[in-house]
């Protein structure tokens, strides 16, 4: 009787057992007892755990100092056998090591990947991939903004701080900067995986995310994206977001006071000539602007 | 066997934090009761793991930090009283009972935070992860590496031993 007893508590403190198991529990007072103990308990919380803190802890102390070795003293042959294997270990490690590939501001990079996918690379951005490991894992991370035109064949994914977008053979361009996460897909299908979420974009769609919540998931009728051909398009964008793509284009910092940077903007600026861009996009919106050294004021027309 | 997806690389790391820094810390919390301690040994944990990355393939690395969790523990020298606190009441629960419900209720929580310290850190540690991670048995046998009847032995050691202690039996 109690060997059945004990196994129906175990059972009500794995959350597995019936109404009615725990009626009968309830009717001897010891097991009552140890029920109303359990339930009291299960509302008992733990202090807040600060992942953030802890995070940032944790890295800046891993990056520190790799351990010093001592030399032992060695005899010749050994010596010099110790120096080859260094010499071939630091080979190995540095063809094994990482490929990094970035662009600074008004700067485009166009490369291919090892199973020749090409790769255009917009202004102020990173990607990091693996020449060695390419073949198995056909995995990069992207920090900004890059079109991708992917050779068919095992999965494909673009890991960035916002998600993740995995393809098998398509062209899409991803967009991650700050807390925008934006994905255009051309052709073929691609997979984006933010947060707890997943979603199927085919060709034609474009999907915006912001601070990991999805914004937006139209379609989109354009065949590329326009900054490959030195062109930055926005649709229904915060002027904001405009400034800031002007800054990456050229090499000047702009100073927008006493004017809203939420207002929204539909066009486009081009990247060659920065007079001309800095015209589409103040006349639109009633702005002016002036230029002195890389310096780029724009104010309200009657200020 | 090609390891596809290896710890050392930063993301496949920061994933495992976000998967399990959480658990870990309350696991160590359960154990000594101190938010400042649970905070060094689950740094301490992910730290070696950075340092082992390339010896610990990804599906090992949860164990691989219990492990070391508890080991840092084990050998850390004072030990603290453990007294953990019990959730706020909700406020609906308030409004219906009286007074003298509400005040029989605190003593009672009260009763069973100081008996929860006095278990041993065995008893203790599966105990809170059942109830309050509401972690299930096997899970709680693979974390600590021990059967899962040696889990129900705990869970039954500490339900009678809380009980002993609240009703003065």
């Amino acid at each position: 009787m109690n060997m059945d007893t004990n196994y129906t508590l175990h059972k009500y403190l794995n959350g597995e057992a019936t109404a009615d198991e725990i009626e009968k529990l309830k009717s001897s007072p010891e097991y009552a007892s140890y029920i109303k103990i359990a339930e009291a308990t299960s509302d008992f919380e733990a202090p807040p755990f600060n992942a953030e803190m802890n995070f940032e802890l944790i890295n800046s102390k891993r990056i520190i100092q790799k351990e010093v070795k001592r030399i032992q003293p060695l005899s010749a042959f050994l010596r010099i056998a110790a120096v080859l294997a260094v010499v071939l270990i630091g080979y190995l490690y540095v063809s094994s090591l990482d490929t990094t590939i970035s662009t600074q501001i008004a700067e485009k990079e166009s490369f291919l990947l090892p199973d020749t996918s090409e790769v255009i690379l917009n202004a102020n951005s990173e990607i990091v991939y693996n020449k060695k490991s390419w073949k198995g894992d056909r995995s990069l991370t992207l920090d900004g903004e890059a079109y991708f035109k992917v050779t068919k064949g095992s999965s494909f994914s673009v890991k960035t701080a916002q998600g993740v977008v995995t393809v098998l053979g398509t062209q899409f361009n991803v967009f991650s900067r700050d807390s925008k996460f934006s994905v255009n897909c051309f052709e073929g299908l691609v997979s984006v995986s933010f947060n707890d979420t997943l979603v199927k974009l085919p060709a034609g769609n474009i999907i915006k995310i912001e601070n990991g919540s999805l914004v937006v998931h139209t379609p989109s009728n354009s065949l590329a994206p326009t900054w490959i051909t030195d062109e930055s398009h926005f649709e229904n964008d915060t002027f904001h977001v405009v400034l800031k793509e002007l800054e990456r284009q050229y090499p000047i910092t702009i100073t927008a006071k006493n004017v809203d940077v939420n207002r929204r903007f539909t066009g486009s600026f081009t990247h060659n000539d920065l007079n001309v861009a800095l015209k589409s996009v103040c006349d639109p919106l009633g702005l002016q602007y002036t230029i002195t050294d890389g310096e780029v004021n724009i104010y309200a027309k009657n200020q | 066997m090609k390891d596809t997806e290896n710890v050392c690389k930063e993301n496949i790391f920061n994933q495992v934090y976000r998967d399990n820094g959480k658990a870990i810390w309350r696991f160590i919390y359960y154990k000594c009761g101190d938010s400042a301690q649970a905070d060094d040994l689950v740094q301490e944990a992910f730290i070696k793991l950075w340092q082992n990355c390339a010896k610990v393939p990804l599906e090992k690395a949860k164990s691989f930090l219990y492990t070391v969790a508890n080991n840092t523990f084990l050998n850390e020298v004072a030990h603290k009283k453990v007294v953990l606190k019990h959730a706020q009441l909700q406020p609906n629960k308030v409004d219906s009972q009286s007074p003298e419900f509400l005040l029989e209720e605190k003593q009672y929580l009260k009763k069973i935070e100081i008996a929860i310290a006095n278990l041993t850190e065995a008893q203790r540690t599966a105990f809170l992860m059942n109830r309050i991670d509401g972690k299930k048995y096997r899970e709680i046998a693979e974390i600590l590496d021990i059967s899962v009847k040696a889990v129900e032995k705990r869970m039954s050691q500490a339900l009678a031993a809380l009980r002993k202690e609240i009703e003065n039996i």
